[in-house]
């Protein structure tokens, strides 16, 4: 008795199809004819049962698969047996059931079909062997029911030779040869009817499958896959509608629906559907007829009638209510909220899902401004509603903060308590818990999105520096649930996959091709399906990675970007020994991908060799190294870090205009050749300018690259970029710097600059020499070396040089000063080649020049600007302005103008000495004349003297000041048409405040 | 009919108001879960939230019924994703009806 179900294996197998159903129904089948042909009804009865139980016993597969099955007939709570084998009809409840079994089955049969054959490798011999020892010996001899089954089975052959052995040994007496006629007639019946498993399970399906349909509101489990609609089904029709208003238009058409079911024109269409989100806009109607659909639709609010409907191909139905599933949230999980608010877009961790699935806690970085915004705007409204819409429309979102305790009393203290029972750290203020510095707060599940959270670092470490031990446990099991999704992206051709659930679990290989949530892999695990390429979904696989595998972590935690070697891979964790800092990591599989060891990624770097990288807010590096996956930075310390370019916030760029100052006060730009100031005395070019510090590269220096980093204040410029020679021409930035000037220090005078326009300008020169000597124009233009002429002879505008100039009066033709004084006759001139007001201070000595200097400036200023202003009076005029201005201004300025004044001296002298001029000067003279019977007058006698006295403080200048009046000169001044000889006097004048300043020149700086 | 009321049920994703659940039931679960007067069971074996609709005509031969296991059930709106857990009992219970509950 014990393995006639055995031998029913080996025809079963062939079958190719799942044997334990055929199993179970043959045993059955056979065991009926049995039943009603055998004498021992009795015994017979429960015979099934038992020889079910002892066969379990005695055969392991067939013990294995008769408990699969059976666990699922108790699920179902039916008895297999009964309605497949007596009356598969008695119980149509139940048949229902076992209609999901068939179904089922479907499934488990390909199982159990590979288990099978599977085991066929190296069982099969032992199995041959069993059966040929039952045909042979054993079965013969010890069980009469096996040979009974045997024979029909094996259809036949020598029924009577075989048979009556059996029936001689063993039944004697029970049954007799029509007995096992008869059932071999039954048996052989059965057997047609049940050819093959296939059609059997199809004859249930159809059986069933019927009833199911009678009996509503099965929940059949049924694939989807044998759901896919075929042509027999209605078509889907899109339409438009006006997005957002789905919902309606859906509620629309089934309200309609009920409406007309009854009436003369009922809806036809078979259902209407839409699907939100991405397909917003959308409305499907599934209809046989497309006049149907418009029919139903018509009329209604938001569809937009202009679009025709358009029909779906077959293929593409099933994609229209594919549900994406929701991963389920658990406690750890990452989320972002998506309520609009405070919270909008914040990441969140799930505390806690209430069991309905709906409801979520969640712990978030609160944003609170603590009632520091609220009480300007309307302390008495403090309630919650009225505070949050306030704070909602009128203030900007408070930055997200955990919740300190101390911000809390300030100003809110009332609305703050601390919480009972949950530890030290749990407040509750204004109705909102805060736990170790977050806001618990419930929240809704479509509130939040689940999908694409993608946390950053630096959100994540925000909530880990609050969790309870660090970082450590927040890579691994906190992020796990969030990320454990892995998305079609992370996969690429050429990665090699396991896939770790399903029928093919178990199986490796390579993937070949992605696409959507499909992986194409070639299996090159060994087993039946080696070299073939397989489809497997996504959610089915994982990465594999084996010991010694060089890998790098592509995203997923804060290794981001490591590089390392697997040494350890369990499931979907690898632990990996990093190359940048022998640390071993664990991380995802799917976070992982291999590392090409063929060099080339630094190109792919985001950061070059020396680039100027912000590593803090305050501190600045620079690349000095580009390793694989790791740069190596000098920052402004001094001090050398090993960094992963994902710690470095970002790159600076070079600022090509960069200057500072050495410790000269020389200029030094981005490429100067600069030179360390003590110390090392290290040369270098410089890099970058940050700051403080300037980076200086050295090619001759091996350590850092020949990076090194100074303050710009301990190095010197040597040269600069382009032979600007250092510190020499460009600005002097120690004459800028008031700190940098020094009393003391002669040297040569700087030549006055120029400020503003150079006096040149629109002169009347003639050119000394070069082609063009003698030549007379009018300066247009002119730098500090050359000047821009345009020539009266020719239409043309020359550049020469500034030496090569000869000033002349563009009336007379006589040369003057190229500083605007007259050629000759000049008092001043032959101390004063350069500018004039200097030379005679040049003369004095060094201590009043600086302020000669200055008073220079501060008079030729007006002058020159008296110059322009008032052309016709000439140089007349200017005089008499520079008397004016002296006038005028009492401080020493006004001097300074009065020496303005004292080149125009020149031009009395030039009025007394030119005859030719005197006309000039006449001309001059009447309209000067005004100006000194109303200034030069009141200045002269009384207000010069007073001004200096009283300005200056300073005797000596006041001194110096009247000395020029007490010149005959000056006493030309005080005379009304003399008064160009007052020129004359100022032009001495220089020389004798110069001698006047010496002690006071400092105090006019 | 508000849309933010509605609710749809978590056995056969069949939507309507959360009221109208409470007057009349589910017209597919009724048998089984008996909401009708009884708000807490409305509130546990319905969800506010779900995705897309579907408006189901009576008629025979839907493959979107066939497709969503609707085939059979009244005809009205559904939901073709409930978000949502319903408690082990409301499940034991639609088992015991016949009723396979596919989450």
């Amino acid at each position: 008795m014990a393995s006639w179900l055995d031998q029913d294996f080996p025809d079963e197998e062939e079958d190719d199809f799942n044997p334990q159903a055929e199993v179970a129904s043959d045993d059955e089948a056979d065991e009926k004819p049995q039943l009603n042909g055998d004498a021992e009804d009795e015994d017979d009865d429960v015979a099934p049962q038992r020889s079910r139980s002892r066969s379990r016993q005695v055969n392991d597969e067939v013990k294995d698969e008769d408990e699969d099955k059976d666990d699922d007939v108790d699920l179902t709570g039916g008895d297999d047996d009964q309605p497949v084998e007596v009356d598969g009809d008695d119980h149509p409840a139940v048949g229902d059931e076992d209609d999901e079994e068939v179904a089922d089955q479907d499934d488990e049969e390909d199982e159990e079909e590979e288990e099978d054959e599977d085991d066929d490798l190296p069982g099969r011999p032992a199995k041959k062997r069993r059966k040929n020892r039952r045909n042979q010996f054993i079965d013969v001899e010890a069980e009469v029911d096996e040979d009974d089954e045997e024979e029909p089975e094996e259809e036949d052959d020598l029924p009577g030779d075989e048979m009556h052995p059996d029936d001689l040994q063993e039944l004697p007496a029970d049954a007799d040869r029509d007995d096992r006629k008869h059932r071999e007639l039954d048996r052989q019946r059965e057997a047609k009817e049940q050819e093959t498993a296939e059609e059997q399970a199809q004859r249930f399906v159809e059986r069933y499958g019927r009833k199911e349909r009678a009996g509503a509101a099965t929940g059949a489990v049924v694939p989807q896959r044998l759901l896919l609609p075929g042509p027999e089904d209605p078509h889907i029709f899109r339409l438009k509608c006006r997005p957002g208003k789905e919902r309606d238009v859906i509620q629309g058409i089934s309200l309609r629906m009920a409406e007309r079911q009854y009436s003369r024109e009922p809806i036809l269409i078979n259902s209407a559907f839409e699907r939100g989100g991405v397909m917003a806009g959308n409305l499907y109607v599934e209809a046989r007829r497309q006049e149907d659909v418009v029919a139903a639709v018509e009329g209604l609010t938001h569809v937009f009638s202009s679009y025709k409907p358009l029909m779906i191909p077959i293929e593409e139905m099933p994609d229209l209510l594919k549900i994406k599933k929701s991963s389920l949230l658990e406690p750890g999980m990452y989320v972002r909220v998506r309520k609009t608010g405070w919270y909008q877009g914040d990441l969140a961790q799930v505390e806690d899902v209430e069991s309905n699935g709906v409801d979520v806690t969640l712990r978030l970085i609160p944003r609170l401004t603590y009632g520091l915004t609220e009480d300007t705007n309307a302390p008495a409204v403090l309630d919650q509603n009225g505070k949050r819409k306030r704070t909602k429309t009128t203030q900007p979102r408070p930055p997200a903060k955990h919740f300190s305790e101390t911000e809390a009393k300030k100003k809110l203290g009332r609305y703050l308590s601390r919480a009972q029972g949950l530890g030290n750290n749990a407040f509750t203020f204004e109705n909102e818990d805060y736990v170790d510095g977050f806001l618990i707060k419930n929240f809704r599940i479509n509130q939040l999105q689940r999908d694409n959270v993608n946390p950053t670092l630096e959100e994540v470490t925000k909530f880990a520096s609050g969790g309870e031990d660090g970082t450590e446990n927040l890579d691994l099991n906190a992020l796990a649930a969030t990320i454990k999704q892995t998305k079609a992206e992370d996969y690429l051709p050429g990665d090699k996959v396991e896939i770790f659930r399903g029928e093919q679990k178990g199986v490796t290989g390579k993937s070949v091709e992605v696409y959507g949530d499909v992986v194409k892999m070639r299996v090159d695990s060994a087993g039946a399906l080696r070299g073939q390429v397989i489809e497997a979904p996504i959610k089915d696989l994982r990465k594999l990675f084996r010991e010694g595998d060089h890998v790098k972590v592509i995203g997923g935690s804060k290794y981001v970007d490591e590089v390392g070697m697997v040494v350890k891979s369990k499931d979907d964790r690898v632990t990996l020994l990093t190359d940048s800092n022998n640390q071993e990591i664990t991380v995802f599989s799917k976070d992982l991908r291999e590392a090409t060891d063929a060099g080339g990624n630094v190109a792919g770097s985001k950061f070059d060799l020396f680039d100027l990288v912000q590593l803090d807010v305050s501190t600045v590096g620079c690349v000095i190294k580009v390793d694989r996956e790791s740069l190596r930075v000098l920052d402004q310390n001094g001090s050398i870090r090993s960094m992963l370019p994902s710690a470095i916030s970002n790159k600076l760029e070079r600022r090509r205009n960069a200057v500072a100052t050495d410790s000269n006060g020389n200029e030094m730009k981005i490429d100067d050749t600069i030179k360390e100031f003590g110390g090392e005395q290290r040369q270098g070019r410089v890099l970058h300018l940050h700051r403080n510090f300037v980076f200086v590269q050295n090619r001759e220096r091996v350590e850092n690259a020949g990076v090194w980093v100074a303050r710009h204040m301990n190095v010197t410029t040597l040269n600069a970029k382009g032979g600007r020679p250092g510190g020499q021409n460009g600005v002097d930035l120690t004459r800028m710097n008031p700190a940098m000037k020094q009393n003391g220090v002669p040297g040569v005078m700087a030549p006055p600059q120029g400020r503003g326009r150079d006096r040149l300008i629109g002169k009347t020169v003639k050119l000394r020499s070069g082609n063009q000597k003698g030549m007379i124009g009018i300066v247009k233009d002119a730098t500090d070396q050359t000047v821009k002429v345009e020539l009266h002879a020719k239409n043309k505008v020359i550049s020469i040089n500034r030496d090569h100039l000869q000033v002349i009066d563009p009336r007379s033709g006589q040369p003057i000063d190229d500083r605007g004084r007259p050629g000759g006759g000049m008092p001043g001139r032959t101390p004063a080649p350069g500018a004039y007001g200097r030379t005679p201070f040049g003369g004095p000595g060094a201590e009043g020049r600086t302020p000669a200097y200055a008073m220079a400036g501060g008079g030729r200023t007006p002058t020159w600007k008296q110059d322009v202003g008032s052309r016709t009076p000439g140089y007349g005029g200017a005089t008499a302005y520079g008397g004016g201005g002296f006038g005028g201004t009492t401080a020493y300025g006004g001097q300074t103008s009065y020496g303005g004044g004292t080149s125009y001296g020149g031009a009395t002298t030039y009025g007394g000495g030119g005859g030719g001029g005197g006309s000039v000067w006449g001309g001059n003279q009447s309209t000067w004349n005004p100006n000194p019977s109303s200034r030069t007058p009141a200045h002269n006698p009384g207000n010069k003297t007073p001004a200096y006295s009283g300005g200056l403080e300073a005797p000596t200048p006041g001194f110096s000041a009247p000395t020029p009046g007490d010149q005959p000169t000056p006493g030309g001044f005080r005379g009304q048409y003399q008064t160009p000889a007052a020129y004359q006097t100022p032009g001495g004048f220089p020389e004798t405040p110069g001698a006047g300043f010496d002690d006071d020149g400092p105090r006019y700086d | 009919m508000s849309m933010r009321s509605l609710r749809a049920c978590m056995v056969c994703a069949f939507v309507q108001t959360g009221s109208k659940f409470q007057t009349a039931g589910c017209p597919n679960c009724e048998d089984f879960l008996e909401m009708r007067g009884h708000q807490d069971v409305v509130l546990d074996c319905t969800s506010a939230v779900f995705e897309g609709l579907v408006a189901l005509n009576g008629l025979e031969g839907s493959w979107v019924a066939k497709w969503q296991r609707l085939e059979g059930n009244k005809a009205g709106t559904y939901a073709v994703k409930v978000e949502g857990i319903l408690p082990d009992d409301y499940v034991a219970a639609a088992e015991n009806a016949g009723v396979r509950y596919v989450p």
